[in-house]
C-alpha cells in the first residue's frame, strides 16, 4: 500500500507523485540509520582492532591486536565466563521452571502476589544488587557473615562473594525471573486437553508429566536457555563486582581492564577481543536458530485456557515458603542491606552511635548524583520512546508489508542481539571518535542516547511483532475502506490496539537503560554520567554508604515504574 | 450505467492466476453474488474491487469513476473508492464502542459531530441494534457483531457494499434469519451489493444474479434460477448439488421459445428434454436432471409422450427429515433421487423414475 499523499490532490492522471518515490526514499532512510547504529559500531571495531593507535590519531595498519589474542589470561577469561554461564544458566533454568511450576500449576496460596515478588528481580539493576551483595557477603565485614559469628559464637565465614559461587549466584538473581518470565505464560496457557487425552490414554500423572507437558514446554525451554546463557556471556556487572578484586577474569571485564586499568589504553587489543566475541556470539547465535529451527509453539497459543491446576494438600506451604524465600534471598535481603548501611557512618559497623543521615545529606548536595539523576531520567524517557519508535516502525515494515527492503531491516534490527553492550560501546567509541567535529556526538549525550536505541531496538522488535501479530489484518482493511487513510489507519486502529504492548515495550527498554552499564562506562565524559556509572565509580573510591543511598533512590524509581506497568498497563491489556 | 464494471479484471500470484480475465457489470440497487467453491477467486476478486489487492490486469469501474487500470498504472487507494464492507470476521474493532465503530467512517471523514451522530443512530437502528450503541465492541455476540458491521457498511452511504462470506461465522438458524433480514434491508435500500459466498442455497436465496466462479474463471452469470436449471457447463452443474448425467444422442431439434427441444436416446430411454443452443441429429449430449425433478412411479407405470422414463429398483435410502434422498439403480445405472419423506418408496421396492422435458437440460457433449 502507498503512503501519505491523498489520491485527490495528486491527481488520479498522475499516479507516479510522492507516494511512489516517498516510500523508497523513507526506507532508505531507516535503512541508513538502522545501519549507523549496528552496521557501524562493528564496521569501527574492525578498523580499530586493525589500527594500531587510538580513535583519532596517525598510526598504522596491522594484524598485533588479533596476534595478542592468544594469551593465556584471555584463554582463561573465555573458559571462565564459558563456565560460569553454563552454570548459572542450568542452576536458573531448573529454579525457573520449579518457579513457573508452582505460579502457573499449582493451588499454592496467594500466586498472583507471588509471581509479582518472583519477577521484581529482573527489574531491579544488577549494579545495585551487586553493591547490596557485596555488603552481605563480604567474608570480613559482609553482614551475613556478622550475624552467622554473632549467632554461632565462631570466628568462621559463612559466605564469601568474591567467588566463582558469588558470581554465578549474583547473575542467578536476574536470570532466574528472566527465564521464568520466559517460560510462565506457556505453562500456563497449555490447552488442558492435550494433558487429559494422556490421561485418557492410560498414561499417568508423571508419565503425562515427562511426555506430554514437558515435551511441550521443550522448545520455549531450550530457547529460554540459551538466550539465558548469550547474556550470562555478555554479562559484566557480576564479574567486575565480584571476579575482577579476587582476579576471576571474564570477557568484558578483560576488554573493560585493557581499556581503564592500564597506564597506556590498549585499544587495539580491546578492540581486537571485543571483535573475537563479536564472532563468538554470532556462532552462538547460529546454533540456537539451527536448534530451534522448526521447533513450533503453536501448542502453546495464547487463547486464555484454564489450565490443569495440581492440589498439592499440605506440600502448598512448602512451594509457598520456595516462593518466599526466593524474594527475600534476591529482593528483601539486599534492599534490607542497602537501607541498612545508608544509615550507618561505616557499613559494617553496626552500633547505635554510629547511626547518621550524613549520606543521605552529602547524597543530597552531591552535584554529580544530581546530574546523573537528570541525565539517566533523561535519557531513560528520550531512549525508551525513540526505540518504541524506531521499534515499531521497523516490526510494521517486517510484519505487515511487502515492501522492498524489509528483509535487510529486519537484519540490521537484529544484530544488536550479538553485540554485548561492552562491545557496542567499544565500537561506538571508535565510531563517534573518528567522526569530524561538525558532528559533535563524543563526549555528549547522544553517544548514550544511540547507543542505547541500538541496544534496544531488538527487544522493542520483538515486543512490537508480537502484538502486531495479535492484531487481525482485517482490523487494518476494514478501516481502509471506510475511507481512513494509511496513516490514520495506523494511529486510529493498529496503535491505538497495540498501545498496551508499546507501553510495556516502553517500561522494559526504561528498565533497560537504567540498568545498562557496559557501554555506558565506556561512552560517558564527566558531564554525561548516569547513575549506574556514579555508583561503580563511588564503590571503587570507596563510598559503599552513600551508593547504598543512590541504589535506594534507583530502586525506588524502578518500584514505582513497575506498579504503573502493573497497575494500568495489565489491566488496560486484560480488558482487550 | 452500471454500478460496478470489471474488464479482464485478472490477479496473478507467479504462475498461478488466482483471478483470471473476469469481466462483470452489477447494475444499480443490484445483488450480486460471486459464488464458488474455496480457492477459486471470489474473494480475491471482491478485495481487487474494494482495493485491498492490485489487480495486475484490467480495469474496474465504479460508479462511473476508473478506480483501477491496471494498463495505465492507475490505482486509486481504498479510502478513495466510497465503499462500504463487511468482513468475514466482522473485523470489529475491540477497542472502540459499537458508537464509534459505527461512527468511523464518518470521523474518518470529519463530518460535523452532530451529522455523525443522527447518522449512526439512523443506521443502528436499520440493524435494531440502537440499543447498545455505547456497549464496548467485544461484549457482543456472534450476531451483533454482524449488525454492527453492517450499520458500520452502511452508514456512509456507500457507492457499493462488499460483503466477504459474512454469514459464514454464524450458527446454521442464525444464518437463514440474518440472510432474509440482511435480503428485506438491502431491497428497501436499494443498494448495490456484491457478495461473496461458497454456500450455494445462501446464493440462490439473496442474489439478484449469481457469478459462478471456479479456479479464477467466471463459468456463468445469471439469476439464481437460471444457472441452478440450466447451467451453461457441466461444472455449474455440478456445483449445485449432486446432479443425475446421462449421456445421449440427439434424434431430433426444434426450436421453442428462447430455447430448444431435443428429443434425445440415451441410457436405456428415449423422449425430449431442452438446451440451450440448436443441435444436429446424431450429436452426443450431456444431460442433466436434478434429482428433485425425478419423479417417483409405481413398476411399469405408464408415461406420458416425451417424458423420459427408466424402471429400477431402490437400492439404497437415507432419512433427512423433511426429505428421503434414495437411490435407484436402473438398468446398472445410479440415479439420485430425492423426494419427500412420507411419499417415498421403501428400499427393494421396484419403481418407474420420469423424468419431464422441462426438467432436463442438455449440455453441449
Amino acid at each position: 500500500m502507498t503512503v501519505a499523499v491523498p489520491l485527490e490532490q495528486q491527481g488520479a492522471a498522475f499516479p507516479r507523485g510522492l507516494a511512489r518515490y516517498g516510500r523508497p526514499a523513507g526506507i532508505a532512510l531507516l535503512i541508513l540509520a538502522l545501519g549507523f547504529l549496528t552496521l557501524y559500531p562493528m564496521a569501527m571495531l574492525l578498523y580499530g582492532s586493525l589500527h594500531s593507535t587510538p580513535p583519532g590519531m596517525a598510526g598504522e595498519f596491522n594484524l598485533d591486536g588479533y596476534a595478542n589474542l592468544a594469551t593465556e589470561e584471555n584463554f582463561q577469561a573465555l573458559i571462565n565466563t564459558t563456565i560460569l554461564s553454563v552454570v548459572k544458566t542450568v542452576l536458573s533454568l531448573a529454579l525457573a521452571i520449579l518457579l513457573a511450576w508452582i505460579v502457573a500449576r499449582t493451588d499454592t496460596p496467594g500466586r498472583g502476589v507471588l509471581e509479582v515478588l518472583i519477577t521484581l528481580p529482573f527489574f531491579i539493576p544488577p549494579i545495585l544488587t551487586a553493591t547490596a551483595w557485596a555488603m552481605l557477603g563480604n567474608a570480613q565485614v559482609g553482614t551475613i557473615n556478622l550475624a552467622w559469628r554473632w549467632l554461632t559464637g565462631s570466628e568462621g565465614t559463612l559466605v564469601d562473594v568474591y567467588s566463582y559461587g558469588g558470581i554465578v549466584w549474583h547473575m542467578m538473581q536476574y536470570s532466574t525471573p528472566f527465564i521464568f518470565l520466559f517460560i510462565v505464560d506457556a505453562f500456563r496457557a497449555m490447552d488442558p486437553s492435550l494433558e487429559e487425552s494422556s490421561r485418557m490414554s492410560g498414561a499417568t500423572r508423571w508419565q503425562t508429566f515427562w511426555r506430554i507437558t514437558f515435551g511441550l514446554m521443550l522448545p520455549v525451554t531450550t530457547s529460554a536457555f540459551l538466550l539465558s546463557f548469550i547474556r550470562g556471556m555478555e554479562s559484566f556487572e557480576s564479574a567486575v563486582f565480584f571476579g575482577t578484586p579476587v582476579g576471576i577474569k571474564v570477557l568484558t571485564t578483560q576488554i573493560y581492564d585493557l581499556i581503564t586499568q592500564r597506564a597506556q589504553p590498549d585499544y587495539q587489543g580491546a578492540t581486537a577481543l571485543g571483535f573475537a566475541t563479536l564472532a563468538l556470539m554470532f556462532l552462538l547465535l547460529v546454533v540456537q536458530s539451527r536448534v530451534l529451527r522448526g521447533r513450533s509453539f503453536t501448542t502453546v497459543t495464547g487463547k486464555a485456557y484454564s489450565p490443569n491446576v495440581t492440589r498439592l494438600g499440605w506440600m502448598r506451604w512448602v512451594t509457598f515458603a520456595i516462593c518466599v524465600a526466593f524474594f527475600v534471598l534476591t529482593v528483601a535481603l539486599p534492599v534490607g542491606q542497602l537501607i541498612l548501611s545508608s544509615f550507618f557512618q561505616f557499613f559494617g559497623f553496626y552500633q547505635l552511635d554510629m547511626l547518621t543521615l550524613d549520606h543521605y545529606r552529602s547524597v543530597w548536595e552531591n552535584r554529580q548524583f544530581w546530574g546523573a539523576f537528570g541525565n539517566t531520567l533523561l535519557l531513560g524517557f528520550l531512549g525508551a520512546t525513540a526505540t518504541m519508535v524506531l521499534g515499531g516502525i521497523i516490526a510494521y515494515i517486517t510484519t505487515r508489508t511487502t515492501w522492498r527492503g524489509r528483509r535487510l531491516i529486519d537484519i540490521l534490527a537484529w544484530l544488536p542481539w550479538m553485540m554485548p553492550g561492552m562491545v557496542l560501546g567499544i565500537g561506538f567509541l571508535w565510531g563517534f571518535a573518528i567522526l569530524p567535529h561538525a558532528v559533535p556526538i563524543y563526549g555528549t549525550l547522544w553517544a548514550l542516547l544511540l547507543a542505547y536505541v541500538a541496544l534496544g531496538t531488538p527487544v522493542a522488535v520483538r515486543v512490537t511483532s508480537g502484538a502486531y501479530a495479535q492484531i487481525a489484518k482485517d482490523l487494518e482493511e476494514c478501516s481502509r475502506v471506510h475511507g481512513a487513510g494509511w496513516w490514520q489507519t495506523l494511529g486510529r486502529i493498529l496503535v491505538a490496539l497495540a498501545w498496551p504492548a508499546f507501553a510495556v515495550g516502553w517500561v522494559l527498554i526504561f528498565f533497560g537503560i537504567m540498568r545498562e552499564l557496559s557501554a555506558s562506562i565506556l561512552l560517558y565524559v564527566p558531564d554525561t554520567e548516569v547513575l549506574s556509572v556514579v555508583m561503580l565509580k563511588m564503590w571503587n573510591g570507596g563510598k559503599p554508604e552513600a551508593v547504598s543511598v543512590i541504589g535506594l533512590v534507583m530502586l525506588v524509581m524502578v518500584l514505582i515504574f513497575r506498579w504503573v506497568q502493573l497497575r494500568f498497563i495489565k489491566r488496560r491489556i486484560s480488558t482487550l | 450505467m452500471p454500478s460496478v464494471t470489471l474488464q479482464g479484471v485478472g490477479r496473478h500470484f507467479g504462475a498461478l492466476k488466482a483471478v483470471d480475465s473476469v469481466d462483470l457489470a452489477v447494475e444499480h440497487g443490484e445483488f450480486l453474488t460471486l459464488l464458488g467453491p474455496s480457492g477459486c477467486g471470489k474473494t480475491t476478486t471482491l478485495r481487487m474491487v474494494a482495493g485491498l489487492e492490485r489487480n495486475d490486469t484490467g480495469t474496474i469501474v465504479i460508479g462511473g469513476r476508473t478506480v483501477s487500470d491496471a494498463a495505465a498504472e492507475l490505482f486509486v487507494q481504498p479510502d478513495q473508492r466510497k465503499l462500504g464492507m463487511v468482513f468475514q470476521s466482522y473485523a470489529i474493532w475491540p477497542h472502540m464502542t459499537v458508537f464509534d465503530n459505527v461512527a468511523y467512517p464518518l470521523s474518518v471523514r470529519r463530518l460535523p459531530k452532530a451529522e455523525i451522530r443522527t447518522r449512526v443512530m439512523t443506521a443502528l437502528r436499520l440493524v435494531e441494534m440502537e440499543a447498545y450503541a455505547e456497549r464496548p465492541a467485544p461484549a457482543l455476540s456472534g450476531g451483533q457483531q454482524q449488525r454492527v458491521a453492517i450499520a458500520r457498511a452502511l452508514v456512509f452511504e456507500p457507492e457499493v457494499l462488499l460483503l466477504d462470506e459474512p454469514l459464514s461465522n454464524l450458527d446454521a438458524r442464525l444464518r437463514s434469519q440474518m440472510g432474509d433480514e440482511f435480503r428485506a434491508l438491502q431491497r428497501r435500500l436499494k443498494i448495490t451489493t456484491l457478495y461473496v459466498t461458497h454456500d450455494q442455497e445462501e446464493a440462490m436465496a439473496l442474489s439478484d444474479r449469481v457469478v459462478v466462479m471456479d479456479k479464477g474463471r467466471a463459468l456463468q452469470v445469471g439469476a439464481p434460477e437460471t444457472v441452478y436449471r440450466r447451467p451453461a457447463s457441466r461444472a455449474v452443474a455440478a456445483f449445485f448439488g449432486a446432479p443425475n448425467f446421462i449421456d445421449a444422442t440427439v434424434r431430433e431439434c426444434r426450436p421453442e421459445g428462447d430455447s430448444h427441444v431435443l428429443t434425445i436416446e440415451g441410457a436405456g430411454a428415449q423422449g425430449e428434454c431442452r438446451t440451450a443452443q440448436a443441435q444436429r441429429p446424431g450429436d452426443t449430449v450431456l444431460v442433466m436432471i436434478r434429482a428433485e425433478d425425478v419423479a417417483l412411479g409405481r413398476s411399469n407405470e405408464p408415461a406420458r409422450p416425451g417424458q423420459l422414463v427408466w424402471r429400477g429398483r431402490v437400492t439404497d435410502g437415507v432419512f433427512r427429515g423433511s426429505r428421503r434422498s434414495l437411490a435407484v439403480d436402473a438398468l446398472g445405472r445410479r440415479f439420485n433421487v430425492e423426494c419427500p419423506a412420507t411419499r417415498a418408496a421403501a428400499v427393494g421396492d421396484d419403481v418407474t423414475l420420469k423424468v419431464d422435458a422441462e426438467n432436463a437440460w442438455a449440455l453441449s457433449g
